[in-house]
Protein backbone atom coordinates (compact mmCIF):
# COMPACT_ATOMS: atom_id res chain seq x y z
CA UNK A 1 0.00 0.00 0.00
CA UNK A 2 1.56 3.93 -0.73
CA UNK A 3 1.04 6.47 1.47
CA UNK A 4 -0.13 8.98 -0.72
CA UNK A 5 0.99 12.17 1.50
CA UNK A 6 4.55 10.41 1.31
CA UNK A 7 4.49 10.15 -2.14
CA UNK A 8 2.90 13.73 -2.97
CA UNK A 9 5.81 14.97 -0.54
CA UNK A 10 8.75 12.75 -2.37
CA UNK A 11 6.95 13.70 -5.53
CA UNK A 12 7.86 17.72 -4.70
CA UNK A 13 11.18 17.06 -2.96
CA UNK A 14 12.25 15.44 -6.74
CA UNK A 15 11.03 18.19 -8.22
CA UNK A 16 12.54 21.12 -5.93
CA UNK A 17 15.71 18.51 -6.29
CA UNK A 18 15.95 19.14 -10.04
CA UNK A 19 15.15 23.08 -9.69
CA UNK A 20 18.53 23.11 -6.80
CA UNK A 21 20.47 21.32 -9.64
CA UNK A 22 19.66 23.11 -12.34
CA UNK A 23 20.31 26.78 -10.59
CA UNK A 24 23.76 25.33 -9.51
CA UNK A 25 24.68 24.37 -13.00
CA UNK A 26 23.93 27.89 -14.22
CA UNK A 27 25.63 29.46 -11.00
CA UNK A 28 28.95 27.22 -11.63
CA UNK A 29 29.15 28.20 -15.12
CA UNK A 30 28.64 31.91 -14.46
CA UNK A 31 31.69 31.32 -11.98
CA UNK A 32 33.92 29.67 -14.37
CA UNK A 33 35.79 32.70 -15.81
CA UNK A 34 37.15 30.06 -18.79
CA UNK A 35 33.62 30.41 -20.39
CA UNK A 36 33.11 33.50 -21.04
CA UNK A 37 29.77 33.80 -23.35
CA UNK A 38 26.42 34.26 -21.43
CA UNK A 39 23.77 34.05 -24.09
CA UNK A 40 20.05 35.69 -24.17
CA UNK A 41 19.15 31.46 -24.25
CA UNK A 42 21.08 30.95 -20.61
CA UNK A 43 19.80 34.02 -18.86
CA UNK A 44 15.70 33.21 -20.25
CA UNK A 45 16.26 29.22 -19.42
CA UNK A 46 17.94 31.16 -15.36
CA UNK A 47 15.20 32.99 -15.16
CA UNK A 48 12.75 30.29 -15.90
CA UNK A 49 14.39 28.14 -13.19
CA UNK A 50 14.04 30.94 -11.02
CA UNK A 51 10.67 31.72 -11.31
CA UNK A 52 9.32 28.31 -10.80
CA UNK A 53 11.67 28.22 -8.03
CA UNK A 54 10.27 31.70 -6.25
CA UNK A 55 6.70 30.21 -7.29
CA UNK A 56 7.24 26.62 -5.70
CA UNK A 57 9.52 26.93 -2.59
CA UNK A 58 6.85 28.69 -0.43
CA UNK A 59 4.22 25.79 -1.05
CA UNK A 60 6.73 22.94 -1.19
CA UNK A 61 8.17 24.02 2.18
CA UNK A 62 5.62 24.87 3.62
CA UNK A 63 3.70 20.84 2.74
CA UNK A 64 7.50 19.56 4.01
CA UNK A 65 7.95 21.95 7.34
CA UNK A 66 10.72 23.07 6.31
CA UNK A 67 9.88 26.97 6.31
CA UNK A 68 11.13 28.06 9.06
CA UNK A 69 14.62 26.04 8.72
CA UNK A 70 15.18 26.62 4.40
CA UNK A 71 12.85 29.32 3.47
CA UNK A 72 15.60 32.61 4.39
CA UNK A 73 18.44 30.26 2.82
CA UNK A 74 16.19 29.77 -0.51
CA UNK A 75 15.10 33.30 -0.75
CA UNK A 76 18.95 34.46 0.18
CA UNK A 77 20.12 32.33 -3.21
CA UNK A 78 17.17 33.57 -5.46
CA UNK A 79 17.98 37.37 -4.67
CA UNK A 80 21.65 37.20 -5.00
CA UNK A 81 21.60 35.19 -8.24
CA UNK A 82 19.53 37.43 -10.43
CA UNK A 83 21.08 36.81 -13.41
CA UNK A 84 23.86 34.60 -14.83
CA UNK A 85 25.87 38.21 -15.20
CA UNK A 86 25.08 39.14 -12.13
CA UNK A 87 26.16 36.17 -10.79
CA UNK A 88 29.50 36.48 -12.15
CA UNK A 89 30.09 40.35 -11.43
CA UNK A 90 29.18 38.95 -7.95
CA UNK A 91 31.96 39.89 -5.04
CA UNK A 92 34.50 37.01 -3.05
CA UNK A 93 32.38 37.04 -0.14
CA UNK A 94 28.96 36.92 -1.96
CA UNK A 95 29.93 34.26 -3.64
CA UNK A 96 30.82 31.97 -0.51
CA UNK A 97 27.66 33.24 0.65
CA UNK A 98 25.50 32.27 -2.07
CA UNK A 99 27.56 29.26 -2.63
CA UNK A 100 26.82 28.55 1.44
CA UNK A 101 23.28 28.92 1.43
CA UNK A 102 22.61 27.32 -1.63
CA UNK A 103 24.52 24.18 -0.58
CA UNK A 104 22.56 24.48 2.67
CA UNK A 105 19.33 24.15 0.87
CA UNK A 106 20.39 21.44 -1.15
CA UNK A 107 21.78 18.90 1.31
CA UNK A 108 18.62 19.35 3.64
CA UNK A 109 16.30 18.86 1.25
CA UNK A 110 18.56 15.80 -0.08
CA UNK A 111 18.85 14.44 3.30
CA UNK A 112 14.64 14.84 3.92
CA UNK A 113 14.23 13.24 0.40
CA UNK A 114 16.62 10.03 1.83
CA UNK A 115 14.51 9.84 4.93
CA UNK A 116 11.23 9.44 3.06
CA UNK A 117 12.58 7.08 0.56
CA UNK A 118 13.47 4.93 3.09
CA UNK A 119 10.16 5.15 5.24
CA UNK A 120 8.57 4.34 1.49
CA UNK A 121 10.47 1.34 1.50
CA UNK A 122 9.44 0.30 5.42
CA UNK A 123 6.06 1.06 4.17
CA UNK A 124 6.22 -1.42 1.43
CA UNK A 125 8.14 -3.70 2.77
CA UNK A 126 5.66 -4.29 5.68
CA UNK A 127 2.43 -3.98 3.16
CA UNK A 128 4.52 -7.31 1.58
CA UNK A 129 4.63 -8.77 4.87
CA UNK A 130 0.61 -8.58 5.65
CA UNK A 131 0.25 -10.12 2.36
CA UNK A 132 1.74 -13.04 3.71
CA UNK A 133 0.39 -13.27 6.66
CA UNK A 134 -2.86 -13.34 4.90
CA UNK A 135 -2.35 -15.73 2.47
CA UNK A 136 -0.93 -18.07 5.74
CA UNK A 137 -4.23 -17.25 7.34
CA UNK A 138 -6.27 -16.25 5.02
CA UNK A 139 -7.55 -13.19 7.08
CA UNK A 140 -6.56 -9.84 7.89
CA UNK A 141 -3.61 -9.53 9.63
CA UNK A 142 -2.11 -6.56 11.45
CA UNK A 143 1.41 -6.43 11.51
CA UNK A 144 2.62 -3.40 13.65
CA UNK B 1 8.32 -5.15 -13.37
CA UNK B 2 7.47 -1.01 -13.23
CA UNK B 3 5.98 0.69 -16.25
CA UNK B 4 7.63 3.99 -16.63
CA UNK B 5 5.91 7.19 -17.57
CA UNK B 6 7.39 10.31 -18.42
CA UNK B 7 4.80 12.70 -17.67
CA UNK B 8 4.83 16.43 -19.31
CA UNK B 9 3.65 18.66 -16.73
CA UNK B 10 4.34 22.61 -16.93
CA UNK B 11 3.05 23.32 -13.73
CA UNK B 12 3.52 20.09 -11.92
CA UNK B 13 3.38 21.92 -8.13
CA UNK B 14 0.07 23.38 -8.48
CA UNK B 15 -1.61 21.29 -10.83
CA UNK B 16 -1.26 17.81 -9.59
CA UNK B 17 -4.75 16.04 -9.49
CA UNK B 18 -3.20 13.34 -12.19
CA UNK B 19 0.07 13.30 -10.82
CA UNK B 20 -1.28 12.32 -7.28
CA UNK B 21 -2.97 9.47 -8.97
CA UNK B 22 -0.16 7.94 -10.93
CA UNK B 23 1.97 8.10 -7.21
CA UNK B 24 -0.86 6.17 -6.20
CA UNK B 25 -0.42 3.02 -8.59
CA UNK B 26 1.63 -0.01 -8.05
CA UNK B 27 4.40 -0.50 -10.12
CA UNK B 28 4.44 2.53 -11.49
CA UNK B 29 7.80 4.43 -11.59
CA UNK B 30 7.14 8.35 -13.15
CA UNK B 31 9.41 10.77 -13.95
CA UNK B 32 8.15 14.29 -14.44
CA UNK B 33 9.13 17.10 -16.93
CA UNK B 34 8.22 20.73 -17.62
CA UNK B 35 9.24 21.09 -20.87
CA UNK B 36 8.50 19.52 -24.34
CA UNK B 37 12.72 19.76 -25.19
CA UNK B 38 13.44 18.21 -21.78
CA UNK B 39 10.87 15.37 -22.43
CA UNK B 40 12.26 14.89 -25.86
CA UNK B 41 16.42 14.92 -24.86
CA UNK B 42 14.79 12.28 -22.48
CA UNK B 43 12.99 10.02 -24.31
CA UNK B 44 16.15 9.75 -27.04
CA UNK B 45 18.25 8.53 -23.56
CA UNK B 46 16.15 6.28 -22.35
CA UNK B 47 13.28 4.00 -22.54
CA UNK B 48 9.89 4.83 -21.40
CA UNK B 49 6.67 2.80 -21.91
CA UNK B 50 4.32 5.71 -21.75
CA UNK B 51 4.65 9.55 -22.32
CA UNK B 52 1.82 11.41 -20.85
CA UNK B 53 1.16 15.53 -21.44
CA UNK B 54 -1.09 17.29 -19.08
CA UNK B 55 -2.18 20.57 -19.65
CA UNK B 56 -4.46 23.12 -21.61
CA UNK B 57 -6.05 21.76 -24.54
CA UNK B 58 -4.61 22.72 -27.17
CA UNK B 59 -1.27 23.21 -26.26
CA UNK B 60 -0.92 19.74 -24.79
CA UNK B 61 -2.65 18.23 -28.08
CA UNK B 62 -0.29 20.26 -29.58
CA UNK B 63 2.65 18.75 -27.75
CA UNK B 64 1.84 15.34 -28.42
CA UNK B 65 1.39 15.70 -32.02
CA UNK B 66 4.71 17.02 -31.91
CA UNK B 67 5.99 14.30 -30.04
CA UNK B 68 4.41 11.87 -32.20
CA UNK B 69 6.43 13.31 -35.09
CA UNK B 70 9.93 12.23 -33.31
CA UNK B 71 8.69 8.91 -31.96
CA UNK B 72 6.83 7.28 -34.35
CA UNK B 73 5.89 4.16 -31.72
CA UNK B 74 5.84 5.66 -28.58
CA UNK B 75 2.93 5.04 -27.14
CA UNK B 76 0.92 8.52 -25.91
CA UNK B 77 -1.50 9.71 -23.65
CA UNK B 78 -2.71 13.71 -23.20
CA UNK B 79 -4.76 14.85 -20.01
CA UNK B 80 -6.58 18.23 -21.25
CA UNK B 81 -7.57 20.23 -18.55
CA UNK B 82 -10.16 22.04 -20.10
CA UNK B 83 -13.14 20.92 -22.67
CA UNK B 84 -11.77 19.98 -26.32
CA UNK B 85 -13.26 20.36 -29.53
CA UNK B 86 -13.62 18.03 -31.89
CA UNK B 87 -10.73 19.30 -34.61
CA UNK B 88 -8.32 18.93 -31.66
CA UNK B 89 -10.14 15.12 -31.12
CA UNK B 90 -9.79 13.90 -34.62
CA UNK B 91 -6.35 15.56 -34.68
CA UNK B 92 -5.49 13.54 -31.79
CA UNK B 93 -7.17 10.40 -33.22
CA UNK B 94 -5.22 10.53 -36.33
CA UNK B 95 -2.01 10.59 -34.61
CA UNK B 96 -2.85 7.92 -32.52
CA UNK B 97 -2.66 9.65 -29.04
CA UNK B 98 -5.38 8.29 -26.57
CA UNK B 99 -7.38 11.50 -25.01
CA UNK B 100 -8.17 11.77 -21.74
CA UNK B 101 -10.62 14.05 -20.14
CA UNK B 102 -9.87 15.14 -16.81
CA UNK B 103 -13.09 16.98 -16.09
CA UNK B 104 -14.38 14.39 -14.06
CA UNK B 105 -14.63 12.80 -10.52
CA UNK B 106 -11.47 11.69 -8.73
CA UNK B 107 -12.64 8.38 -8.82
CA UNK B 108 -13.68 8.27 -12.42
CA UNK B 109 -10.35 10.06 -13.45
CA UNK B 110 -8.87 7.71 -11.30
CA UNK B 111 -10.22 4.46 -12.73
CA UNK B 112 -9.78 5.52 -16.43
CA UNK B 113 -5.61 6.29 -15.73
CA UNK B 114 -5.59 2.90 -13.97
CA UNK B 115 -7.24 1.50 -17.27
CA UNK B 116 -4.76 3.25 -19.56
CA UNK B 117 -1.78 2.57 -18.13
CA UNK B 118 -3.16 -1.07 -17.09
CA UNK B 119 -4.16 -1.58 -21.13
CA UNK B 120 -0.27 -0.94 -21.56
CA UNK B 121 0.94 -3.95 -22.46
CA UNK B 122 4.53 -4.11 -22.15
CA UNK B 123 6.20 -5.58 -24.92
CA UNK B 124 10.07 -4.54 -24.93
CA UNK B 125 12.45 -6.21 -22.65
CA UNK B 126 16.43 -6.33 -22.58
CA UNK B 127 17.86 -7.20 -26.02
CA UNK B 128 18.44 -10.44 -26.55
CA UNK B 129 22.10 -12.36 -27.59
CA UNK B 130 22.89 -15.19 -28.98
CA UNK B 131 24.92 -15.01 -32.29
CA UNK B 132 23.11 -18.00 -35.18
CA UNK B 133 25.28 -19.19 -37.99
CA UNK B 134 22.70 -18.02 -40.37
CA UNK B 135 23.65 -14.40 -39.57
CA UNK B 136 25.68 -13.22 -42.15
CA UNK B 137 26.58 -9.50 -40.29
CA UNK B 138 26.50 -9.00 -36.29
CA UNK B 139 26.80 -5.68 -34.72
CA UNK B 140 25.86 -2.67 -31.87
CA UNK B 141 24.21 0.05 -33.03
CA UNK B 142 26.34 2.28 -30.69
CA UNK B 143 28.96 1.55 -33.53
CA UNK B 144 27.26 1.24 -36.38
CA UNK B 145 24.03 3.24 -36.29
CA UNK B 146 20.93 1.92 -38.11
CA UNK B 147 20.95 4.30 -41.08
CA UNK B 148 25.04 3.51 -42.01
CA UNK B 149 24.20 -0.26 -41.79
CA UNK B 150 21.11 0.03 -43.87
CA UNK B 151 23.03 2.36 -46.28
CA UNK B 152 25.50 -0.29 -46.78
CA UNK B 153 23.51 -3.12 -47.21
CA UNK B 154 21.53 -0.84 -49.87
CA UNK B 155 24.71 -0.24 -51.75
CA UNK B 156 25.65 -2.96 -51.75
CA UNK B 157 22.21 -4.41 -53.24
CA UNK B 158 21.45 -7.18 -50.62
CA UNK B 159 18.32 -9.22 -50.69
CA UNK B 160 17.49 -10.30 -46.78
CA UNK B 161 16.65 -9.65 -43.26
CA UNK B 162 17.82 -6.93 -40.68
CA UNK B 163 16.87 -7.63 -36.75
CA UNK B 164 17.20 -5.04 -34.57
CA UNK B 165 17.06 -5.84 -30.89
CA UNK B 166 16.68 -2.80 -28.36
CA UNK B 167 15.55 -2.54 -25.41
CA UNK B 168 12.77 -0.84 -26.72
CA UNK B 169 11.90 -3.93 -28.61
CA UNK B 170 12.52 -5.50 -31.99
CA UNK B 171 12.59 -4.46 -35.34
CA UNK B 172 12.76 -6.23 -38.71
CA UNK B 173 13.61 -4.71 -42.07
CA UNK B 174 13.75 -6.84 -45.07
CA UNK B 175 15.55 -5.66 -47.98
CA UNK B 176 15.26 -7.06 -51.28
CA UNK B 177 18.36 -6.05 -54.37
CA UNK B 178 19.14 -2.71 -52.46
CA UNK B 179 15.17 -1.87 -51.37
CA UNK B 180 13.41 -1.77 -48.31
CA UNK B 181 10.77 -3.63 -48.83
CA UNK B 182 8.86 -4.57 -45.56
CA UNK B 183 9.55 -2.93 -42.00
CA UNK B 184 7.93 -3.92 -38.94
CA UNK B 185 8.32 -2.74 -35.49
CA UNK B 186 5.27 -4.01 -33.13
CA UNK B 187 2.24 -3.26 -34.92
CA UNK B 188 4.08 -0.26 -36.57
CA UNK B 189 4.58 -1.04 -40.19
CA UNK B 190 5.98 0.34 -43.14
CA UNK B 191 7.98 3.77 -43.01
CA UNK B 192 7.00 4.81 -38.94
CA UNK B 193 8.85 1.30 -38.72
CA UNK B 194 12.14 2.59 -40.22
CA UNK B 195 11.83 5.52 -38.11
CA UNK B 196 11.78 4.15 -35.02
CA UNK B 197 15.08 2.48 -35.95
CA UNK B 198 16.78 5.25 -37.55
CA UNK B 199 16.47 6.99 -33.67
CA UNK B 200 17.71 3.67 -31.36
CA UNK B 201 21.17 4.40 -30.34
CA UNK B 202 22.19 1.09 -28.45
CA UNK B 203 21.49 -2.30 -29.03
CA UNK B 204 22.20 -5.08 -31.73
CA UNK B 205 21.40 -5.99 -34.97
CA UNK B 206 21.61 -9.01 -37.08
CA UNK B 207 21.45 -9.73 -41.08
CA UNK B 208 20.17 -12.94 -42.70
CA UNK B 209 20.94 -13.15 -46.11
CA UNK B 210 18.28 -14.61 -48.70
CA UNK B 211 14.89 -13.89 -46.28
CA UNK B 212 12.49 -12.31 -48.62
CA UNK B 213 8.97 -11.19 -47.14
CA UNK B 214 5.81 -11.36 -49.20
CA UNK B 215 4.61 -8.34 -48.25
CA UNK B 216 5.20 -5.17 -48.94
CA UNK B 217 5.17 -1.71 -46.78
CA UNK B 218 7.88 0.18 -48.27
CA UNK B 219 7.37 1.52 -52.06
CA UNK B 220 9.81 4.53 -51.73
CA UNK B 221 13.53 4.25 -52.78
CA UNK B 222 16.07 4.13 -49.89
CA UNK B 223 17.72 7.49 -50.80
CA UNK B 224 14.30 9.20 -50.14
CA UNK B 225 13.97 7.20 -47.10
CA UNK B 226 17.43 7.91 -45.54
CA UNK B 227 17.05 11.46 -46.55
CA UNK B 228 13.66 11.90 -44.68
CA UNK B 229 14.66 10.40 -41.48
CA UNK B 230 18.17 12.02 -41.11
CA UNK B 231 16.50 15.23 -41.57
CA UNK B 232 13.51 13.75 -39.05
CA UNK B 233 16.22 13.32 -37.05
CA UNK B 234 18.17 16.53 -36.90
CA UNK B 235 14.92 18.50 -36.04
CA UNK B 236 14.70 16.25 -33.07
CA UNK B 237 18.40 16.60 -31.95
CA UNK B 238 17.59 20.40 -32.40
CA UNK B 239 14.83 20.27 -30.63
CA UNK B 240 16.38 19.09 -27.74
CA UNK B 241 19.68 20.66 -27.93
CA UNK B 242 18.71 23.74 -25.56
CA UNK B 243 18.02 20.61 -22.95
CA UNK B 244 20.69 19.22 -23.75
CA UNK B 245 22.92 22.34 -23.11
CA UNK B 246 22.18 22.95 -20.03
Amino acid sequence: MRDTTLETQLRLLILQTESWKKLHDFITYALDKSKPIISAEQEHQFTEIRSILLQEIGHAFKELDLVAELSGKAMNVLQRASSVRGVRELSGEETRRLESDWNAVFTRVGVVQGQLKARRRELLRRSALRQIFLRIFGRKATVR
Amino acid sequence: METRLLILNFDPVFQDRALAMFDAMRKVETRIVRTLAEAVYILMREDFDLFIVEGDAAVAIEQTIHTRQHFPSLKIICLPQDAVNETLVNQASEQNILLITTDCSDRRLRRRLRAAVCAFDRTAGPAAEGIDPCHSLVGNLNEFPAAEVLQMSCLSQRSGRFTFKSGRGNSEIYLHHGLVRHAVYGPVEGEPAIAEVFRWRQGRFYFEEGIISQVQTVTRPWAHLLIDNLQKLDETLQLVSVAGQR
